[in-house]
């Protein structure tokens, strides 16, 4: 147990204040057994990325619903690939994305997207899955 | 709190309120400075009960608070109006309209004293909508919002704002607002349930729920004042946390069906592609308040923007009131950015504590 947990971290990029979401999240994630972090609201794409370096976390979730999860995302993950730990850590983006935005989140790499109305029971498989996909390749 | 829109610590908040509410005692006596919001709480998972009793208490401390600075009861209460979410359970929400009546009424009656009927008032204003909404067969959403609405007119609502069906894709479209509006004016014009006051006053059911609203919310209103009331409970993130573990159950209930929401859990069925026409946010409108700003900044009488934050500045480190300061500097097109830059200089920010 204790340090092959997965770390996950919680954050909540941008001005939006919304995070109902993210606090379910970040409870499921606990009870399934993983190490979570929560950042709070508003902070930068560059306090997510150094927090998450800091805190050597295995993956992390934006919650975003403030309709600025493209342009969020794309600072997130270029912080990521700058400190070089885009292969390391799985990013996940979810909140209130449209479907027409899925698939350009996906080609900058991030690791799923969970729009609103995504079960739990989806969201901690996947986590999971992404994570163990990560340390095997590591390994 | 629960919508995150904070900028300063509760104290300087709670003094800019105040001072809001002097302001307009004196120079805008028909305006409502001030809506104390429940609506926050409950979307962010707060039951009907936390719901109605975080809210009062936020009231008390803003009653005391005007109490404290000299204002006098009967004549600053009448300013003051509720705003809530009403969600899908429609008795509990009636119930929770006609609890909050009483508590308020008899809060500013015996505990404020009180004396103008007026200064006794529980006024408030809903939105239905919010969290119950759901992706998942969204037109369902519709039916939704014109059932919180009727429970809202029926539990004696005064304003009422209905969301759209849309909106746990994005923003609104026309069509969908203008929708959402219709709900309201068919049940406001067509139906006669607007006519009558508190048309469920007498039902056993309605009655019983009423009181047991009342004796719940009254029981967390007088623990919260044991603590030392809302600041130290916000400070601690104490309800903050008790919000979040009621959504965390709330999800745990639908996940395992206990809790029916349908088309998510109940007479779902594969969701098709979904072809929605959404709202396109217009990417240039950044820009255009850009290059807006920067002309308002180039063309402003700059030594008298300076001034007047200056002022502003000198007013927020002593204890006068702020609307004056701030009114002056908006009348020189300091914008808001500067004017809440200076507020957070002095005041600092609030740092929510976001233990889970």
């Amino acid at each position: 147990m204790g340090s092959n947990a997965i770390r996950v971290m919680v954050a909540k990029p941008g001005l939006d204040g919304h995070d109902r979401g993210a606090k379910v999240i970040a409870y499921a994630l606990r009870d399934a057994g993983m190490e979570v972090v929560y950042t709070g609201l508003r902070h930068s794409p560059e306090e997510i990325v150094n927090a998450a370096v800091q805190e050597d976390v295995d993956a992390v979730g934006l919650s975003i619903l403030s309709g600025a999860h493209l342009p969020l995302t794309e600072k997130v993950m270029a912080g990521l690939a700058a400190a070089g730990q885009d292969k390391e850590i799985a990013v996940f983006v979810g909140g209130t994305i449209p479907e027409r935005d899925v698939a350009a989140l996906k080609k900058m790499g991030v690791a799923g997207v969970f729009p609103t109305g995504t079960p739990l029971n989806e969201i901690v498989p996947a986590i999971k899955d992404a994570v163990a996909a990560r340390r095997g390749a590591g390994a | 709190m629960s919508r995150g829109t904070w900028i300063f610590p509760p104290e300087p908040s709670l003094r800019l309120i105040v001072d809001t509410i002097e302001y307009c005692l004196k120079h805008a006596p028909r305006f409502n400075p001030i809506s104390v919001a429940g609506a926050h709480f409950h979307d962010a998972g707060a039951t009907v009960v936390q719901d109605l009793a975080y809210t009062l208490a936020d009231g008390i401390t803003y009653v005391q608070c005007c109490i404290d600075r000299g204002l006098k009861v009967d004549e600053f209460a009448p300013l003051i109006s509720f705003f809530f979410y009403t969600h899908n359970d429609f008795f509990e929400e009636v119930a929770k309209y006609r609890a909050g009546r009483r508590l308020w009424a008899r809060l500013m009656k015996e505990r404020f004293g009180a004396r103008d009927p007026r200064a006794q008032m529980f006024r408030f204003g809903v939105v239905c909508g919010g969290s119950t909404l759901t992706a998942q067969q969204p037109q369902n959403n519709i039916v939704r919002v014109a059932y919180q609405a009727l429970a809202s007119v029926l539990g004696g609502v005064q304003s009422m704002f209905t969301a759209a069906w849309d909106e746990p894709f994005a923003i609104p479209t026309e069509q969908s607002a203008e929708l959402a509006l219709r709900t309201q004016q068919v049940l406001a014009y067509e139906t006669g349930v607007a006519s009558v006051a508190d048309p469920l006053g007498g039902s056993y059911y309605v009655e019983a729920l009423t009181d047991r609203v009342e004796r719940e919310a009254r029981a967390i209103i007088d623990r919260i004042e044991k603590l030392g009331g809302m600041v130290p409970c916000i400070q601690s993130g104490l309800i903050q946390k008790e919000i979040a573990a009621e959504a965390y159950r709330y999800q745990k209930r639908v996940e395992s069906g206990e809790q029916i929401v349908i088309g998510v859990n109940r007479f779902a069925r594969p969701e098709p592609e979904r072809r929605l026409e959404l709202y396109q946010a217009d990417t240039a409108a950044a820009d255009r308040q850009r290059e807006s700003l920067a002309r308002v900044r180039a063309t402003r009488d700059s030594q008298r923007v300076t001034t007047a934050l200056a002022a502003l500045r000198e007013a927020a480190r002593g204890n006068e009131n702020l609307m004056p300061p701030i009114s002056e500097a908006v009348k020189a097109y300091a914008s808001v950015g500067e004017i809440c830059g200076v507020l957070r200089r002095e005041f600092g920010t609030f740092k929510e504590p976001v233990g889970l």
